[in-house]
């Protein structure tokens, strides 16, 4: 990641941060409470990407990871959840020093977007798993009877 | 009065600062004018026709909440009507829980659906108000008691889906309850509406297909009397493979002095299983004369979620039971909503049993003075005696390969005020026991998410948003302690947070308390242990070297 960016995030950070989690948690029907459990937990998720995208080359995948995870029960659609991302170009769009840095930016979000498509259906096809496991794990008896 | 119901000072500070549907920050529309939809993953099944039909209940037909036509009875209106004005007169508590509002929302942000979901129909306060709008069209004295209170509406088919998607997006947990300065139960008013919502055909499966099969076998899964036999058994072998010890339970033998009764859970499903082979052990270890029904064979009762009289019918068969096998009295397993019913109700109801006796511990000489009206005593007050008696061998070591947390269920905290025993018996029978956040335990615990019959698997989005409160709980002290398991004294919890965990909080599991204790003790002529009731490895214990006292 460009020291530019790093430099941005550093001095703007709270700033970024606010603006961006703002958006996250207008996500819901009405906007989600910061002082929520899942209020926190959305910004906990959010400021770890954040740190990521300042400070690695490397994806934040365990922030991004927390975040689809919230967002792949909500009843709202997948491209609204995804939006999330575009949010943060956008407010981080705002702060770009120069055309390089603003492309940078750009790059590593769709980056950023394509591992949260990937993570929110992981998710998604967890919670299927899930259904599987516990009509399984509710018969247990009768299915262990039906294989011995 | 609850310790924990705000200030004035800080109600008003609240009312001021926050932004609240009830102060109409919502730009020129009405709170009910919020748009719901029903998707997949946002609604239970309705009951089959086959189910019914079985019940006798009204209206049995196939549809869908996502259909046009719901398929309403003619004159459905005032059927809901009647039922409600009757409802009204008979339950005080309910015209109570109706007028007494002064919508200070203290509530608000107290119902794990509204932290879980963000949807201010979440509210309890909103949640109630969806009746009360109707109440108050309806009732129009009433509007003029509450004057300063606006908004009355017609009962119309709009409202009619949002009460089915509401009140079953309410677990009947009563944590709202808690901090209500006015004490409305909103669970109350989810009770009443869900039963005349069953007038019009509007229902659940998971609930009504379990209430039909408890009917008509006795349990939920409608397993025949031979099959529940056949699997207690197999636990005993189960039993006998990992301790060496071979109990000896005995099935609707007249004269025992003890009737046990648990959920089918611990009979059926994984993980509950454990916990009967750790009752199983128990009642072995101390000598119990008790016996197990095969008529009552289902402690939990979805007639609870139902109506009063379904409640009423299947409740029955504990007390016949008990009386056709000549008991003493009624020992009961680990569950929630059985509680609720047994406290609650049960003497009442189907009482009084003044054919059984005051219990009385047969090992140490406990009476259960609690337990006078109902004869019916909890398995964990039960034990927790036996252990401060010192009754048990216990070998909490060999629990050492958990480090546990405690759930507290919220049928028997905030519906008994069962804190301590469980704590007790856990705190005898680990070396590793830490709190969740003070705010989220004993009566301010958070619902699993998937109480009250809305365990459904097409429900599993929703229910894993209402349990997220609980789920980020067990996450602190996952990170802060390396707790990695969930010890829980309710049925539905066994079943319910295994794949709450697995979704927020992989590498958690869930435990039943007995399950614990059944690990632990120490029994006559066992072979040594390696490996606890789940055949998983004991730490410390490998190779069979334990390292004795
Ligand atoms: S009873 Fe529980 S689920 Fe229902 S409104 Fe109150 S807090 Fe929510
Ligand atoms: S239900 Fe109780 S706590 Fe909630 S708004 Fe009404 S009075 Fe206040």
């Amino acid at each position: 990641m460009s020291t530019t960016w790093e430099r941005v995030i550093a001095e703007r950070r709270h700033d970024i941060l606010r603006r961006w989690q703002e958006k996250g948690l207008g996500l819901f029907a009405e906007k989600m409470s910061p002082a929520t459990p899942m209020g926190e937990a959305m910004a906990d998720a959010m400021e770890m990407i954040l740190d990521g995208f300042a400070t690695g080359d490397d994806l934040p995948r365990e922030g991004i990871s927390r975040l689809a995870r919230i967002l792949a029960v909500q009843s709202f659609r997948p491209s609204r959840s995804l939006s999330v991302f575009t949010a943060l170009r956008d407010v981080l769009l705002a702060s770009a020093p120069d055309r390089d840095a603003a492309e940078v930016c750009r790059k590593r979000i769709e980056a950023m977007t394509f591992e949260a498509f990937d993570s929110f259906m992981e998710h998604r096809e967890k919670i299927y798993q899930l259904k599987v496991e516990e009509s399984r794990d509710r018969m247990y008896m009768q299915l262990r009877r039906s294989v011995s | 009065m609850s310790k924990y119901l705000p200030k004035q000072s800080e109600l008003v500070k609240e009312f001021e600062e926050k932004p609240s549907v009830l102060k109409g920050d919502y730009e020129g529309r009405e709170w009910w004018e919020m748009p719901f939809e029903f998707r997949e993953g946002n609604f239970c099944f309705p009951a089959k026709p086959e189910v019914i039909k079985d019940l006798g209940f009204p209206n049995p037909r196939k549809w869908q909440p996502t259909d046009d036509d719901w398929k309403l009875p003619d004159g459905w209106q005032k059927i809901l009507k009647d039922a409600m004005k009757e409802r009204l007169k008979k339950y005080r508590s309910l015209k109570l829980y109706l007028d007494s509002c002064v919508r200070c929302g203290a509530c608000a942000d107290k119902c794990h659906f509204f932290l879980g979901t963000g949807d201010p129909k979440n509210m309890p306060v909103l949640r109630a108000e969806l009746v009360r709008s109707v109440y108050r069209n309806d009732f129009p004295m009433v509007e003029k008691i509450l004057k300063g209170f606006a908004g009355a509406r017609k009962l119309d088919e709009k409202v009619l889906r949002e009460w089915y998607m509401y009140f079953y997006q309410c677990t009947e947990c009563r944590r709202c309850s808690v901090f209500c300065p006015m004490g409305i139960d909103t669970a109350e008013i989810t009770i009443m509406v869900r039963e005349i919502l069953q007038l019009v055909g509007l229902n659940n499966n998971w609930i009504l297909a379990p209430v039909s099969n408890c009917n008509r076998t006795g349990n939920h899964l409608g397993i025949e009397p031979h099959t529940f036999v056949q699997n207690i058994e197999s636990l005993v072998d189960d039993i006998e493979d990992v301790t060496g010890v071979k109990v000896n339970p005995t099935f609707n033998r007249k004269g025992a002095e003890i009737l046990f009764i648990t959920p089918s859970g611990d009979v059926f499903g994984d993980p509950g299983v454990y916990t009967m082979m750790g009752y199983l052990l128990l009642f072995h270890h101390i000598g119990l004369d008790y016996t197990i029904s095969t008529y009552a064979s289902e402690g939990g009762n979805f007639g609870f979620f139902t109506s009063n009289d379904m409640m009423k019918k299947l409740n029955a068969k504990m007390y016949h039971e008990a009386k056709r096998l000549g008991v003493k009295w009624i020992l009961g397993g680990e569950c929630g909503h059985m509680w609720r019913v047994v406290h609650q109700y049960m003497d009442t109801m189907n009482g009084p049993a003044d054919f059984l006796e005051e219990p009385v511990s047969p090992v140490t000489g406990t009476k259960f003075t609690n337990a006078r009206a109902t004869k019916m005593v909890h398995i964990a007050e039960f034990t927790a005696d036996l252990i401060k008696n010192g009754k048990l061998r216990l070998d909490p070591k060999r629990n050492d390969h958990l480090r546990t947390t405690f759930h507290d269920s919220c049928n028997v905290a905030r519906g008994m005020g069962m804190f301590e025993e469980p704590r007790y018996i856990l705190n005898k029978v680990c070396n590793s026991f830490h709190e969740m956040p003070e705010n989220t335990i004993r009566e301010q615990t958070f619902c699993c998410g998937s109480g009250s019959g809305i365990n459904a698997e097409e429900y599993m989005e929703m229910r894993m948003k209402g349990g997220f409160p609980r789920a980020n709980a067990v996450r602190h002290v996952r990170e802060k302690h390396k707790v990695d398991s969930l010890v829980t004294i309710c049925a539905i919890d066994r079943a319910s947070l295994p794949p709450l965990m697995r979704y927020w909080n992989p590498g958690v599991s869930v435990y039943g308390l007995h399950e614990l204790v059944g690990n632990a003790l120490v029994m006559d002529g066992e072979k040594k242990r390696t490996e606890d009731l789940r055949e998983d490895p004991m730490a410390g214990f490998e190779d069979g070297e334990e390292d004795e006292d």
